[in-house]
């Protein structure tokens, strides 16, 4: 495992960096691409060796870094696993990424796990919940954290906030951050029908560090529209329109290009990553 | 009206649906808004099989390419459901898939079937081991000289063993790079070392008495117990052969005399 301990925690570089996915790590080790930043699943480095880790001491050694987390069940109304958390503790300390994230959901309960971003529902006790463990995670880690908000497929009756609220709720109570996915904004959009631009300007604009945003499928033969937040195309036009007000509303902010499935050349994210850069340089301009 | 769920038991209803279709999850705290709770819970128990149906296929490639796509997401998705995923950590899912197929009716008809998922769950560890400096031949010599029999020579941790009693790597080189040919099996098993070389995972079959000697190690038994083990397999067992050849792949990170806990310097 990496030991890069002379290294100290810098700001993430407000341009679009793209998620580290193993298709692409030979190349990116051969031909060191232009992007201004990576991420990685942070259970991509849980192993205690291997090839992945031999390969990020020299990304990390070149590139800023983002840990993104997916399986710490931040929403579990179990404890949270302290071994898992002990292992990201040794990712960060060994990494020291710019930018360390997890998700605004669940995925385990009982020691079972889904592997999966699991639906909360936006009560008071589950905020309650989240703000805590946010905030446990934060001491364990001795930092700050974002968290994503998710895309879902139902929503339980039961709820004391709207989802925008919950989020920006979680935000400010517990203090860490805010990965503001975009595509997850207008997918929850389209599934439960509310106004994405509404819940864009209802999020603190100050704690958004970090936007993640990716391609949608659509579920064909259903009574309702549905999307899928399936990571396997092209940013959708809609998503663009979302991300650039965004940036208005935000200020340039670091944007990650996410692929998970049907993963394509490299060159297909550079060029998703060039589009959000050309978002990115407007906002500059309208600020400027 | 019924009474609200508790977090705590609408997660443990959810994650139930998510593993067990029959059961029906917390369909009465689901809003529909056009579309029946139980078709959107349908779309996180599709989502949850398939992310761990292809975490299973990444792992477990020869069993893939040996029975086929359909039969093999057939074993998979009765896998989950007797073995739920355990770890946010999806490269941790999987690990008793072989011991599934030895109880599993529809794998018998391969009965080799469940040590050629066992090379591959070994494949995994492999790859994922932990890093560690190995010692040169001269530090292995001037030890041995010092501490004789006594002493205990520690492997690196990407080492694995399986003592098969099928010709298990022949069949997972086999099901990988099929010849034209078909493949006739052989009556004897095969003992195979897996360890890592260059990032790779390097695969070997052993003779009896070489693997019985490495396993001796493996459970860290002195030398002079390790060579008897081997011995009483081929007295013409070659002790300083196989040390030689360990210690040219870079699989010994440590000696110790037997009875100490601490591993010496190893340079």
């Amino acid at each position: 495992m990496a030991t890069i301990s002379a290294m100290t925690t810098r700001p993430m570089p407000v341009h679009a960096g793209i998620g580290l996915r193993a298709p692409h790590v030979r190349r990116i080790l051969s031909e060191h691409p232009g992007i201004a930043w990576f991420e990685t699943h942070s259970e991509n480095l849980f192993a205690a060796g291997g090839p992945f880790h031999d390969a990020m001491e020299h990304i990390r050694a070149d590139y800023p870094l983002s840990l993104h987390g997916v399986g710490l069940s931040l929403g579990s109304a179990d404890g949270l696993d302290t071994t898992h958390l002990r292992r990201l503790r040794q990712l960060v300390d060994a990494y020291q990424p710019e930018l360390v994230s997890e998700h605004l959901c669940w995925g385990a309960i009982r020691g079972w796990h889904s592997n999966d971003l699991l639906p909360l529902p936006f009560t008071e006790e589950t905020l309650r919940l989240v703000v805590t463990r946010i905030g446990e995670v934060q001491d364990a880690l001795g930092r700050q954290i974002l968290v994503e908000n998710v895309s879902t497929y139902l929503r339980f009756d039961d709820a004391d906030y709207t989802e925008w609220d919950f989020v920006g709720e979680a935000v400010k109570r517990s203090g860490c951050g805010l990965l503001c996915d975009v595509n997850n904004i207008y997918v929850n959009s389209v599934n439960h029908g509310f106004d994405p631009h509404a819940y864009l300007r209802a999020l603190p604009a100050a704690s958004v560090q970090e936007i993640h945003l990716a391609g949608f499928t659509r579920k064909e033969g259903l009574p309702v529209p549905l999307l899928i937040d399936s990571h396997s195309r092209r940013v959708s036009q809609d998503v663009w329109n979302l991300y650039a007000e965004a940036i208005e509303r935000f200020g340039p902010t670091p944007t990650l290009i996410e692929w998970d499935l049907d993963i394509p050349a490299l060159e297909v994210l550079l060029e998703e990553a060039a589009h959000a850069e050309e978002v990115l340089n407007a906002g500059r301009a309208l600020a400027a | 009206m019924q009474a609200a769920l508790s977090l705590r038991e609408l997660q443990q209803q959810f994650m139930a649906t998510l593993y067990d279709p029959a059961a029906p999850g917390p369909l009465a705290a689901i809003a529909g808004h056009g579309l029946a709770p139980a078709d959107r819970i349908r779309i996180y128990r599709r989502s949850c099989n398939e992310t761990q149906i292809a975490a299973l296929r990444v792992s477990y490639p020869a069993v893939v390419a040996l029975v086929g796509d359909a039969y093999f997401d057939q074993t998979a998705r009765g896998y989950r459901r007797v073995h739920p995923s355990r770890c946010g950590n999806l490269q941790a899912f999987g690990d008793a898939l072989a011991d599934y197929m030895e109880v599993f009716p529809n794998c018998r008809s391969l009965p080799y079937l469940p040590d050629v998922a066992r090379l591959e769950w070994l494949r995994q560890l492999t790859i994922l081991a932990s890093e560690s400096a190995p010692i040169g031949p001269d530090v292995l010599a001037a030890a041995i000289r010092s501490a004789g029999d006594s002493l205990q020579v520690v492997l690196h941790p990407s080492l694995h063993l399986l003592d098969s009693r099928y010709p298990v790597l022949t069949i997972w080189n086999y099901a990988l790079r099929p010849d034209d040919e078909k493949l006739t099996l052989g009556e004897d098993g095969e003992s195979v070392v897996l360890w890592r070389d260059a990032g790779e995972v390097a695969m070997a079959e052993l003779d009896a008495a070489s693997f019985a000697c490495i396993a001796a190690f493996v459970q860290r038994s002195p030398l002079g117990e390790s060579l008897t083990m081997a011995q009483s397999v081929d007295p013409d067992f070659d002790l300083d052969a196989c040390l030689a050849s360990l210690v040219a792949h870079g699989l010994v990170i440590g000696l110790r005399p037997y009875g100490t806990s601490t591993v010496k310097p190893t340079s």
